[in-house]
């Protein structure tokens, strides 16, 4: 059957219905996630640039995969149900809040998609040489040599858009088993042996340090 | 009558719901009364055709007595509700019944978490069992409470037990329980601690007494480390 000038515009109507739709669906996932967002920029700060007093790590430009695997850990219990994880049980009912279908992809999209804030460094007295030297030897193969993460490696965390206070206090909370301990959590078990192979909190500067040098 | 709505699972619930219904019998008996006397005067005394509506300045006896009668009258009713509030108070927060076992409760922004005693019934040894959100208690024992706060006010509410206590930081609160009945219920923050404090709900698991003795055999931290062990 020959193409005839009907065929064509209606073929045209379709396309342009198609992707009308398209975009308006789109448009509506990134209004939700910008309107689910405004929960946990109460904590995380209107440019998701973290706020440390309260705990809440920078997270802006991390991207979607990380940030939903990590909801969906607090939301399972995964993450935040250890009796010691202060912030991890902020965390967790916020995470809980995101109750529709879609609501965790939308409001991780929208973070993913918000402009890298990093923080200025709060530790002092890490030794950024000597961190290189350790976390060449134990981050590296998971994390990468720029710190980007790797989802294929169990969900390897992206460290380069971190804020120091929160990678050392995470380093810590893996060390007492605070995170990382429950069954299931593969990841965790991973990085459990990882994080002991670092010898003291000096180490764990160190090894932050060097992480914060790490350019985005 | 409330237990239509919510379940009476604590020993002294009843007695919670009972003075509940005293206070609002009595309070909703004068409410009513003056909101039909209210209307009533109101009507009576509208401006009708070739009279202005009155004002009265309540400096007549017979005027002041529509005020001093029901005052007496609620003074009474106030002696019910003092004797009936402070028979509750004594007998749920000035006794403490001895202890079957005490727990220990940790509120914060947002979780609730606590520490059972675990098989020794003794806080502060090796065998103390840490979870959080689920509290879990063995039915018709008597259990003691210590409430913290880590961060701000929170208020440690068992709708079923009618038990609010709130938690406040830097102090410890001990209060008491004796579960009635079985089942999971809710527990609920009841003083506004942040965003988050409406979804701060944790649940009380109350069990037979082998069921419990079951999840304590299970969830001891010794058990767990030897099941863990290579």
């Amino acid at each position: 059957m020959a193409l005839n000038r009907n065929h064509v515009a209606m073929f045209a109507l379709v396309a342009v219905s198609c992707f009308v739709v398209g975009c308006s669906a789109r448009a509506d996932e990134n209004e939700r996630g910008a309107d689910l967002y405004r929960l946990c920029a109460a904590c995380h700060g209107e440019s998701a640039a973290g706020y440390e007093a309260v705990g809440a790590p920078a997270i802006a430009g991390l991207p979607q995969w990380y940030l939903e695997a990590q909801l969906k850990q607090f939301r399972d219990g995964t993450r935040g149900t250890h009796f010691d994880d202060i912030m991890g049980m902020r965390m967790r009912p916020m995470a809980r809040m995101l109750m529709r279908d879609g609501d965790v992809e939308a409001v991780s999209a929208h973070v993913a998609a918000m402009p890298v804030a990093r923080p200025a460094p709060s530790l002092t007295g890490g030794d950024a040489d000597n961190g290189k030297a350790i976390y060449t030897a134990t981050c590296v193969a998971c994390h990468g040599a720029d710190g980007v993460g790797n989802q294929g490696m169990l969900g390897a965390a992206p460290l380069n858009h971190s804020s120091d206070w929160y990678l050392f206090r995470q380093v810590e909370n893996f060390r007492a088993g605070v995170r990382g301990a429950r069954a299931g959590d593969q990841g965790g078990a991973l990085m459990r042996p990882m994080v002991l192979q670092l010898a003291d909190e000096q180490a764990i500067k160190d090894v932050v340090a060097y992480i914060m040098t790490l350019a985005n | 009558m409330i237990d239509r709505y919510v379940e009476t699972l604590s020993t002294y619930a009843k007695d919670i719901d009972n003075l509940i219904l005293l206070i609002g019998v009595l309070v909703g008996f004068w409410f009513i009364l003056c909101e039909v006397i209210f209307f009533y005067f109101i009507i009576h005394f509208r401006a009708k055709d070739g009279k202005r509506a009155e004002y009265i300045s309540g400096e007549e006896k017979s005027h002041k007595r529509w005020i001093s009668a029901p005052h007496l009258l609620v003074l009474v009713c106030d002696v019910f509700i003092v004797v009936g509030a402070v028979k509750v108070w004594y007998e749920v927060k000035q006794q403490l019944p001895e202890p079957y076992e005490t727990v220990r409760i940790v509120g914060q922004q947002w979780a609730w978490s606590f520490v059972h005693p675990g098989a020794d019934h003794e806080l502060g040894t090796a065998d103390d069992i840490k979870t959080v959100d689920e509290l879990h208690v063995e039915v018709g024992k008597v259990y003691h409470f210590k409430l913290e706060a880590r961060d701000v006010i929170h208020s440690f509410s068992v709708p079923v037990f009618r038990l609010k206590q709130d938690a406040i930081p830097g102090r410890v609160i001990t209060g008491w329980f004796e579960p009635t009945g079985t089942g999971t219920y809710d527990i609920q923050c009841a003083e506004i601690c942040g965003i988050g404090h409406g979804v701060m709900v944790a649940r009380i698991v109350i069990e037979s007494p082998e069921r419990h003795a079951a999840w304590v055999a299970e969830q001891s931290p010794i058990t767990l480390a030897a099941a863990n062990r290579p």
